[in-house]
């Protein structure tokens, strides 16, 4: 078990090291960050200044080692932009982005998996067409237009949710500002948890479906239902046990990105989260953001994965000595 | 996928209804269209960043709604020869952390302008040689400059001035996160992609500014920000995208605050020797071939008024008497072929897709116009942060590019855009195309060396027409684009759109 899990850990390392090189190495093509800093009446000599300040006149190996070594020593330099360690600027933004996902996971979990469940105990009736087709549409719906149609209803229509920030917040151990424990808030996460949960949810809902109807048709539900078990307990105890390995897999591996990647979320309701931050660096071509920022996304993904595996092996023995 | 969006807010706007938020009148909230990146004051040349910086610090001199430049720290100013301006310093005036405003600010905030480690000013910064008091009195003091400089004192309402000791005592992650200036407010909290508060500077030296809490809050989604005014979350908001504003207008929510824009949207072409753009029958043919008002009506909304020059009216050097060329499709077609390309001939067009007011439609306009008189149009737009590399690197041909002179001097434009490349006098650096004409050089050459700000401006004007005439066409000249703003209706603000975007609470009020 322990070296199954040493080697898991370091595959996630190289998967890390890999990540970083085509991250570093796509964005020499990003812009170069030097005409702005410079500012726009500078000359050419005071652009090679800032360049070489910013050793941006180095080949790219050089940058790209140096970049390495003090990132292996958590120092992922200074934003071109804004000029403060990237440690920190992404530090800031983490809190929101991670109650943002929490929110849109518990919410893709607790509806995703009882409509699953639901529909799988009731395939044929009306109820359960309706949830199927409304699911499609979950999944076909981009986020943006999630996003569009709430605002449309809930702050345009009955002016009831606030289409924008995060509201009065609630500062946790000094720097953990929370929403969660305020009515104002709560009332902020609705919609943005809403629109980032809602293609993950209808996804939950048709594999939780798919495992379930799978699992009641095996041999043992059947012998379960003989024993004369009402049928309540066949469901949630014998079936929904068996049918949620899938369903947590995907938990976990959806959970990194919903931090790391909820752009589209983050700017169409300015929630100050990581999502927005990435895009902000990325039109000012601020490459240490992006390029820490990467990484850690990139480290938070692979560790989930990680632990997905882990998970399995003692779950199911066969697959650590596999 | 836009389209969509498009179309999913114009319902929004139908179905829009009164809300039922009312703010007091001691706080107001503007909506803007992008984030202050740092309050370090020299750390960003955006408007976006000086729109903030101008709450918290002040300049040596200010600019008011109309454009106009006034006294703020210094009282007066005058240029005493072709390097040297003097100034005489506001007294009494004090730092947001009670330390006094002296000459040794002004001095210090001056040479911080040119240190590349943590400025965006460098070019003028790196222009100042010495600020020196005048015969020991501390509240005159002499600025002297490397270069003749005759806008010098026109950029100053965007040089911020700094407080030294609390400048060298922090480290730069500090200054860049808790400004002190002398401004007419103090930050109260910044929250990053977020808002930002201010609260009113009870000791202003020009007294206490009539609102108590001012907020910014960037929303850099369009159709969110529409939201935001129309529900009332904001009193006033900037940037109305020019695809809503027959919307914005039926808002009965909603009021809608226009004023000319300083930016003019052109085309610069080369004129290398080996490109057809070179002959000067083709650069009018190009010309004569759009339909500038089709632009505007379509593509604009409206928003937009026709150009026949660079710079804007209150620019030094703008010159009433440049008349655009008629559209005259034609006639372009039949130049074309007194050129000897009557069957057209292969253009790539660059340019940005989030830099201007439409701009990737504007490109599209611009190409479909050409296609018509026979030249084959590869439009390239792309993200700016690669567009403006290679503007700097000089390898265009032809790209579409907008352009406001935070100076108000066309002799600075002349410089950047259009003088021919000369690199170590840092001469036509965004000269993406390399235009050169050394007539054109010459008589900016003439410009630099006169201090009368009234000859100065009639030889500019000289250059700008000789530049814009039929024999040269430097470049196209497009349209000016309309700042747009909407606030609340009901809640008696008192806005007035400044020239040069920002939103300086001071100048805001409430009726009674």
């Amino acid at each position: 078990m322990k070296t199954y899990i040493a080697r898991r850990m370091l595959q996630g390392l190289i998967v890390l090291f890999i990540v970083s090189f085509i991250a570093f190495f796509i964005f020499q093509y990003l812009g170069d960050p030097v005409l702005t800093l410079a500012g726009r009446y500078a000359t050419v000599e005071q652009r090679e200044e800032v360049r070489s300040l910013l050793n941006l006149d180095q080949p790219f190996y050089i940058q790209y080692f140096s970049f390495i070594s003090n990132a292996v020593r958590g120092n992922f330099g200074m934003s071109y932009v804004s000029r403060v360690p990237v440690a920190r600027l992404i530090i800031e933004r983490l809190p929101a982005s991670i109650e943002l996902a929490v929110a849109a996971e518990l919410f893709a979990v607790v509806v995703g998996i009882s409509l699953g469940i639901f529909v799988a105990a009731k395939p044929s009736s009306l109820t359960s067409k309706f949830f199927m087709t409304g699911s499609l549409i979950g999944v076909s719906l981009p986020t943006f237009m999630v996003g569009i149609l709430l605002i449309l209803l809930f702050s345009i229509t009955i002016n009831i949710l606030p289409p924008t920030g995060r509201g009065n917040l609630v500062n946790l151990f000094g720097r953990w500002r929370s929403g969660f424990f305020t009515l104002d808030g709560l009332k902020h996460l609705i919609m943005p948890a809403l629109t980032l949960g809602m293609f993950q949810m209808a996804l939950l809902f048709r594999i939780t479906r798919g495992a379930m109807l799978e699992v009641l048709g095996a041999d043992f539900i059947r012998t379960a239902r003989a024993k004369g078990l009402s049928s309540r307990i066949v469901l949630y105890k014998h079936a929904l046990r068996n049918a949620l390995i899938p369903v947590i897999t995907m938990i976990g591996l959806q959970f990194g990105q919903l931090i790391g990647f909820a752009i589209v979320t983050e700017s169409i309701f300015q929630w100050p989260g990581a999502g927005s931050l990435l895009l902000t660096s990325m039109y000012e071509s601020d490459f240490p953001v992006l390029a820490a920022y990467i990484i850690m996304v990139a480290a938070i993904i692979v560790f989930l994965n990680v632990l997905v595996d882990i998970s399995y092996a003692l779950l199911n023995p066969k697959i650590r000595y596999k | 996928m836009k389209k969509l969006a498009v179309i999913l807010l114009l319902s929004v706007f139908a179905f829009s209804l009164i809300s039922g938020a009312v703010s007091a009148q001691d706080s107001i909230v503007v909506g803007v269209d992008a984030p202050p990146r740092t309050m370090d004051p020299y750390g960003s040349d955006a408007d976006s960043n000086l729109s903030v910086m101008s709450n918290l610090f002040d300049g040596l001199l200010q600019r008011n709604t109309a454009g106009e430049l006034l006294p703020a720290l210094a009282t007066s100013w005058e240029r005493v020869d072709d390097f040297t301006w003097r100034f005489t310093l506001r007294e009494g005036v004090k730092f947001h952390n009670g330390n006094d405003f002296t000459w040794e600010d002004v001095k210090f905030s001056l040479e911080r302008l040119g240190n590349p480690e943590v400025s965006e000013f460098l070019a003028f910064g790196g222009n100042i040689v010495s600020v020196e008091t005048v015969d020991g009195d501390p509240w005159t003091i002499d600025i002297t400059t490397e270069v003749a400089t005759p806008f010098f004192a026109e950029n100053l309402h965007q040089i911020f001035i700094m407080d030294k000791e609390s400048t060298e005592a922090r480290n730069q992650g500090e200054i860049g996160t808790e400004p002190i200036g002398t401004g007419a407010y103090k930050l109260e909290e910044w929250v990053r992609g977020s808002y930002l508060m201010m609260t009113a500077n009870p000791d202003y030296w020009e007294g206490k500014p009539s609102i108590e809490n001012a907020e910014y809050r960037p929303i850099s989604e369009a159709s969110t920000r529409l939201a935001s005014i129309s529900g009332g979350t904001l009193d006033i908001l900037q940037g109305v995208p020019v695809t809503f504003i027959d919307q914005v207008r039926n808002n009965e929510n909603i009021e809608l605050v226009t004023r000319p824009g300083r930016r003019s949207i052109f085309l610069p072409m080369t004129n290398d020797e080996d490109s057809p753009l070179a002959d000067i029958r083709v650069r009018q043919a190009i010309y004569m071939a759009i339909d500038i008002e089709e632009i505007i009506e379509k593509v604009m909304n409206g928003q937009a008024s026709p150009a026949a020059q660079i710079p804007d009216p209150p620019t030094l050097g703008y010159s009433e008497e440049i008349e655009r060329l008629p559209y005259d499709p034609d006639r372009a077609r039949e130049l074309l072929a007194e050129a000897g390309y009557p069957d057209g001939f292969d253009l790539k067009f660059d340019g940005p897709n989030n830099r201007y007011v439409q701009d990737e439609e504007i490109m599209q306009a611009v190409a479909g116009f050409l296609e018509r008189i026979g030249i084959r149009v590869e439009v390239d737009s792309k993200p700016m942060s690669i567009f403006f590399e290679e503007v700097a690197n000089q390898e265009l041909d032809f790209y579409l590019i907008g352009w406001f002179d935070g100076s108000y001097d066309y002799g600075r434009t002349f410089t950047q855009l259009l003088h021919t490349i000369v690199p170590e006098r840092g001469l036509g650096g965004l000269n993406g195309a390399r235009y050169s004409d050394e007539v054109l050089d010459s008589i900016y050459d003439v410009a630099t060396k006169i201090i009368n700000p009234d000859i100065r401006g009639t030889n500019l004007q000289v250059l700008n027409r000789l530049a814009m005439s039929p024999e040269k066409l430097a470049v196209v000249p497009l349209h000016y684009q309309v700042d747009s703003y909407a606030t609340y209706r009901g809640r008696g603000i008192n806005f007035t759109p400044r020239s040069d975007t920002w939103i300086v609470f001071k100048e805001i009020s409430y009726d009674n």
